[in-house]
């Protein structure tokens, strides 16, 4: 594996095929602005500011968010790699995700912003090959650390998939299904109430209500889709992960959900990817770009699509490669 | 009954059938020579059946001794094959198995209505036996029945969780390759092999009980398994990813992640791959070869170390046999055989289909 400073000035290496979970990715294009200088790019292009987590410890800072009040740090990570057997999908990235904010994750696919969103949860611990380096906090303890069982931890960051993704079972069933496995129920009544209050909050109880008790897979796609995220409000999560949850839907559905996300962001950290610049503008108050496996720029929404730093960014919201 | 030939202590003593004999060659007024020839050859026509029923008569009832009973019993094999028409007088009288004379001892008596036909309700009460007319599918059902319980109790649970274990928690990698091909290999190795194997490993060495449905039970399990864990293998393998990455997301354990969703959802694919195996097993007649299920055995096997025959390994020892009469059987036996096959098939596919109706 080459050292990313010596990467070929189409910027190849890094792009190559290597989150295995997004197909089709950029090839051979030779990106504008890729011939600039690149050399420890992504370190040096943010002011080095003190951080605004204080979970941060020893690790030294390689990038900052700017300090926006937009919440507390709920997420810091620090130097993130990820590998997939010998293939790098993700260099170094460093970013603190606040809390009771939606942060975005932008870029082309391939780019290595769902392979990020899955370190969160661990989820690429289910992988086999996969291997994550460097430090992710959540309120300041290392989600990585060897105490901590991936099983707890997927109980406070909830994912919610591209693909509506319900269980074979009834809405009921879906919805219970997580606080079931955690014990966070004693009774029947106590079951009913937290599956009535999760599809309320999902907005998704006045259409249900009546047919709890029929397959979640008979849903259309937006009620799977608010379906899945009231199963995962369900277990009282801290932070929701959406891998692009509407890019298997319609406008209307989709719509829906963005409103959804909106109304969820006053109580979880909530992290979305999408491949719509138009929908990360209109949800998120916070927005990362990802490409090439690099955190190229971040900060917020407005800033990054009306004033980005970055030339890269500027091209891809421009709708100029991506 | 005719008390100075009835022992009234040992009434199976009795030669039933001949007193039978020699009373029906009176009333038709047949005088017998000294050596009775006459009569033994008009007791062939009976089976011994007879003797047993008229035993067990006075047995219960001593005092019928000196009276006059009646007594219904099956006819002997060859009396029944020339009431079939299988036996005809245009054979050669020298190879026949019914001379001219019993022909018109057997015409007499259906005429006058001593001889009745109907079901052959023995064939399903009944063990193997050596008279024809006396055999049964009972035992081989039973046999089969219980060889075929020894088999699922070990091969199902065996199977789905290995298949489960490789396909979902062990690590990829040599040896999880090497046991692939390995099981791969093992599910085209011929059957009479693994009787092989079992004749070794279960009989020689482990000393089980020979023609014992818990060895051939034992044997087809072991020929049972590579079948069942490729079927489970593979339709754990369509569970789509995507159900597993809910679950893991939701929390879920790797074990509650198969057990709860992977699983239940793969069932379907699990049944049939059993169904399948198992309907192989039924009719695998080769290993039984081997550890001594193709032999005669009269009994009804009341338990799993019994000596036990099997329904395809009767079919083979009455196609095998010299009386004409079995061979007929055979027939019966082979559609016992697949009425079993698909009394089993259909209560699994019932099962199956409770199973994917299961919300």
């Amino acid at each position: 594996m080459k050292l990313p400073f010596f990467r070929s000035p189409d910027g190849r290496e890094g792009g190559t095929p290597a989150d295995p979970t997004e197909a089709p990715r950029m090839g051979g294009q030779v990106l504008p602005g890729a011939d600039a200088p690149l050399d420890r790019r992504d370190e040096t292009v943010l002011p080095t500011e003190p951080a605004v987590s204080d979970a941060q410890g020893e690790v030294p800072p390689t990038v900052t968010a700017p300090a926006v009040p937009v919440g507390p740090t709920k997420i810091a990570a620090r130097d993130i790699s990820v590998f997939y057997g010998d293939k790098q999908a993700l260099y170094d990235v460093s970013l603190d995700i606040p809390d009771k904010t939606v942060t975005s994750f932008i870029g082309p696919s391939g780019c290595g912003k769902s392979t990020f969103l899955r370190c969160m949860n661990r989820m690429n611990d289910t992988i086999q090959g996969a291997r994550v380096t460097g430090q992710i906090l959540m309120d300041g303890d290392d989600i990585n650390a060897r105490s901590v069982d991936p099983v707890l931890l997927r109980a406070q960051v909830g994912m919610v998939f591209q693909k509506p993704n319900p269980f074979p079972k009834t809405i009921y069933e879906n919805v219970a299904y997580g606080p079931r496995i955690h014990g966070l129920t004693s009774s029947k009544s106590e079951m009913d109430g937290i599956v009535e209050v999760s599809l309320k909050r999902a907005g998704l109880w006045d259409e249900v209500a009546d047919r709890l008790h029929s397959a979640g897979t008979g849903l259309s796609g937006g009620q799977q889709q608010r379906l899945v995220i009231a199963r995962a409000i369900a277990v009282n999560p801290e932070v929701i992960l959406m891998d692009e949850p509407c890019s298997a839907l319609d406008p209307i559905a989709t719509a829906k959900i963005e409103e959804l996300i909106d109304e969820l962001r006053e109580q979880y950290c909530i992290v979305i990817v999408t491949h719509s610049m138009a929908q990360a503008a209109r949800v998120s108050q916070r927005t990362a770009f990802f490409h090439l496996g690099r955190l190229v720029e971040h900060g917020d929404t407005e800033e990054i699509f009306t004033n980005p730093r970055e030339r890269r960014t500027l091209d891809y919201i421009t709708g100029r490669f991506g | 009954m005719d008390p100075a030939r009835i022992d009234r202590d040992y009434p199976q003593g009795t030669n039933f059938q001949l007193l039978v004999a020699q009373q029906q060659l009176a009333r038709m007024g047949v005088v017998d020579d000294a050596q009775g020839t006459q009569a033994t050859a008009y007791r062939t026509l009976l089976s011994s059946e007879l003797k047993f029923r008229a035993a067990d008569l006075v047995r219960r009832d001593p005092s019928v001794i000196g009276q006059t009973v009646e007594i219904t019993a099956p006819m002997s094999d060859d009396a029944d094959l020339y009431y079939k028409g299988e036996i005809t007088r245009d054979e050669d009288a020298a190879l026949r198995r019914v001379s001219d004379r019993q022909m018109e001892w057997l015409d007499d008596l259906k005429r006058d209505g001593s001889v009745t036909s109907g079901f052959n309700t023995l064939l399903f009460t009944q063990g193997d036996s050596t008279e024809p007319e006396l055999a049964g599918v009972l035992g081989a059902v039973v046999g089969s029945a219980l060889m075929l319980l020894v088999t699922a109790l070990i091969a199902i649970p065996l199977g789905v969780g290995a298949a489960v274990y490789l396909e979902e928690f062990a690590r990829k990698g040599r040896i999880t390759d090497l046991i692939e091909v390995n099981i791969n290999n093992l599910a085209a190795v011929p059957s009479i092999v693994y009787g092989l194997l079992g004749l070794a490993l279960f009989i020689n060495f482990a000393h089980l009980p020979r023609s014992s449905p818990l060895v051939g039970g034992l044997v087809l399990a072991l020929m049972a398994l590579p079948t069942i864990i490729i079927a489970t293998r593979s339709s754990l393998k369509a569970v789509p990813p995507s159900i597993r990455e809910a679950a893991l997301a939701m929390g879920a354990s790797r074990t509650q992640t198969v057990f709860h969703h992977v699983l239940p959802l793969a069932m379907p694919g699990v049944m049939t791959g059993t169904i399948i195996s198992m309907a192989h097993a039924l009719g695998e007649t080769a290993p039984l070869l081997l550890i001594g299920m193709v032999s005669f055995v009269p009994g009804i096997p009341g338990a799993i170390t019994e000596p036990a025959g099997a329904l395809p390994s009767l079919v083979y020892i009455w196609e095998n046999a010299s009386e004409l009469a079995f061979h007929e059987r055979t027939a019966a036996a082979i559609l016992v055989l697949l009425v079993f096959m698909i009394v089993m098939n259909a209560a699994a596919i019932l099962l199956r289909r409770r199973f994917e109706r299961r919300w």
